[in-house]
């Protein structure tokens, strides 16, 4: 429990929240500091200048007096205490205290006022002296007890102010971190979860669209792609065992009977057989290598300027008789002008995937068109066959997935994945899409 | 009779092909490796080298360069378990003439060996072929069926063709689609299928099984009987 509430102060501690709040509270001490200094040394100066100029006025007032009448209104001056003035002195030419209660201040300049230090006798002072003008010299000064009084309680408000800010930013900070720290530690049992294996995990988002939710989207997003390519990995894994193993029994089984039978396997049905079992298995590793070949290199060996309409008179007379034979109209129409960069070999095998497909799915017709579009063209292969449900467009171009609208039609389910690895090399992109009746394909060519 | 130099490493298929190629009158030599392969290609004179992708000591392709580079110019048939379309461009480029993947049916090994001979002109051009009731005169362009006169488009031609120079061989549908059109890709089943479809409709003989048969799930061949 210790530990744990250890480990919990030291999380907080560490946390961007807490850090960010302690920074900016001490940012804000320094700026109240700062801030109270300033206004501190503005009051300083203005009270200081108000004694200044209330002593140079009485000055000025007592210097203007004969100086016969000067030791009586000193007298009365020191009885009145006016003005905030607390001190007079009338001072002889040898600086002997003629009249007054105050001391002479020893060093204390003509016409300027200084602070003088408290003693037993008066408070802190702010006083001056200026001469009469015939061999006297007159101080005075103000008790300024009250403006040090009131510059020292600025600063003791200051400095608790600015100690009082920095528990306070520790505190809220402490609390607001303890929010996103929770969802953090939630964020963290969900990635060991799904670390383990568990890609049914999510983690919870707020709503708010802050930081961490968008992480958790993305972190979420990320998981939902590795569950879907673990599950196509599991798919195919399933499917090769299946479509491999199968005639791979057979081989075995016929190989066993042969055995069992004491016999030598003769010419004929039973080596055809074998034979044949044994090209199914070698035709399915051909496609998956050269699928998983076409993924993962960047061939461009056999790149170079492919006419679009040649491409697709070859398309038409090697699939003409297919269709011919299906009884399906096929046509294709082309603009003689357009070219492109490509593998020709590779772009045939791929649209000739395409029709072969709309020729086996079509009720009478299959026509290729060339299309301009907004920032390129478009080789659309369409058929009035059944379709592909929207559900599925994405899954077909997936190794070994067969539409359910296709399932009785021959076929192992890799030439869609043949056509898109051949066209991710070229940058093309494949799209699926409803005809109403039919499907069209539609190869999406950007200009160069 | 053809002279045919095997450079293979695998003891097991260089039987397997020097056997294949006994079979159909070609005289063969063996050799294991690259250097041994070499020095026959150099002091003897053959009609096609079959040449393993991968030897021992060097790989086909350095080898295939070698000769070329010593003017030895025979018909190379390069034997490889890579498929990869860039491998075949790679041999072919090095000066290979012929690409051939593993596993391979030994029919079509020979059919490739005695296409790559022809191609050399080493052996007699033909002028008229014969297979079982069927006449093709190459330079006319004309095919007599049981003494009819068969009219064959273009491609139908050149299948025709194809099938009779192979006659009594199982020839694998990508093959034929490689050899007859050119192209180094699976069609897929149905496209062969027609074509041949088409053509053995052409050589229907009333009462008799057809000229050419479908081997399932290997490949068709034309009966010489």
């Amino acid at each position: 429990m210790k530990s744990a509430s250890r480990r919990s102060v030291r999380q907080i501690r560490n946390s961007i929240t807490f850090r960010v709040a302690f920074v900016f509270g001490l940012l804000f001490s320094i700026g109240i500091i700062a801030f109270g200094g300033l206004i501190y040394a503005i009051t300083a100066r203005e009270l200081t200048a108000r004694s200044d100029q209330i002593l140079h006025q009485e000055a000025r007032m007592l210097v203007s007096i004969p100086a016969a009448e000067l030791p009586r209104t000193i007298r009365a001056e020191v009885a009145q205490n006016i003005h905030g003035l607390n001190y007079f002195a009338l001072l002889s030419g040898s600086g002997q205290r003629l009249e007054g209660n105050i001391d002479p201040i020893p060093g204390l300049k003509l016409d300027a006022a200084t602070d003088i230090a408290a003693n037993q006798k008066r408070g802190p002072t702010r006083a001056m002296s200026v001469a009469t003008g015939h061999g006297e010299t007159i101080l005075l000064g103000r008790d300024i007890s009250e403006i040090e009084y009131l510059l020292r309680r600025m600063i003791a408000i200051m400095a608790a102010s600015s100690i009082a800010v920095i528990p306070t930013v520790l505190l809220v900070g402490g609390i607001l971190s303890l929010g996103p720290l929770r969802r953090v530690q939630d964020l963290q049992t969900a990635s060991r979860q799904i670390a383990s294996g568990r890609f049914d995990v999510r983690i919870a988002t707020t709503g708010r669209n802050d930081e961490l939710d968008q992480i958790a989207t993305t972190i979420n997003a990320m998981v939902e792609d590795i569950e879907r390519v673990i599950s196509q990995v599991k798919n195919v894994t399933d499917t090769i065992a299946h479509d491999l193993r199968t005639p791979l029994t057979r081989v075995r089984n016929r190989l066993d009977d042969a055995r069992v039978a004491g016999s030598v396997l003769k010419s004929g049905d039973s080596i055809d057989d074998l034979i044949g079992d044994l090209n199914i298995v070698l035709d399915r590793f051909a496609a998956l290598l050269k699928i998983a070949e076409l993924e993962a290199s960047e061939r461009r060996a056999g790149f170079g300027p492919v006419h679009v309409a040649t491409l697709l008179k070859t398309v038409h007379e090697l699939y003409a008789p297919v269709a011919e034979e299906a009884e399906i109209r096929f046509e294709v129409r082309a603009d003689p002008e357009i070219q492109l960069h490509g593998d020709g070999s590779l772009l045939l095998e791929a649209i000739g995937n395409l029709v072969d497909n709309a020729i086996k799915f079509s009720s009478g017709v299959v026509l290729i068109s060339v299309d301009r579009e907004d920032a390129g063209y478009a080789i659309s292969v369409r058929d009035d066959g059944p379709g592909i449900p929207e559900h599925e467009r994405e899954a077909v171009l997936q190794r070994f997935y067969r539409s359910s609208h296709g399932a009785e039609k021959p076929g192992h389910g890799l030439g869609l994945s043949i056509v898109t690895a051949i066209l991710h090399i070229h940058r093309f992109k494949l799209g699926l899409h409803d005809t109403h009746p039919g499907l069209l394909a539609k190869i999406t060519i950007p200009d160069a | 009779m053809p002279r045919i130099l095997v450079i293979e490493d695998d003891v097991a298929t260089a039987s397997a092909i020097e056997k294949q190629l006994v079979a159909h009158k070609h005289e063969i030599v063996r050799a294991a490796d690259g250097a041994s392969g070499l020095a026959w290609a150099t002091k003897e004179y053959f009609d096609v080298i079959t040449l393993d992708r991968m030897l021992p000591d060097t790989n086909g392709l350095a080898v295939v360069s070698e000769l070329r580079a010593r003017s030895i110019m025979v018909p190379v048939l390069m034997i490889s378990a890579l498929s990869d379309v860039d491998e075949r461009i790679a041999g072919i480029r090095a000066g290979g003439d012929d690409y051939l993947v593993k596993p391979f049916s030994s029919q079509e090994m020979v059919a490739r060996v005695e296409a790559l001979i022809r191609r050399s002109g080493t052996a007699t051009p033909d002028v008229v072929i014969r297979a079982a009731a069927i006449e093709m005169n190459l330079v006319k362009r004309t095919v007599l069926f049981e003494g009819k006169q068969l009219r064959l488009p273009h491609m139908e031609f050149k299948l025709l063709e194809f099938l009779m120079r192979h006659a009594g061989r199982t020839l694998g549908r990508k093959f034929i689609f490689e050899q007859v059109w050119g192209y180094y890709f699976d069609p897929g089943a149905n496209l062969i299928n027609v074509h041949i479809g088409r053509l053995r409709k052409k050589l229907e003989r009333d009462g008799r099984p057809p000229m050419i048969i479908t081997v399932m799930g290997e490949g068709y061949r034309l009966e010489i009987g």
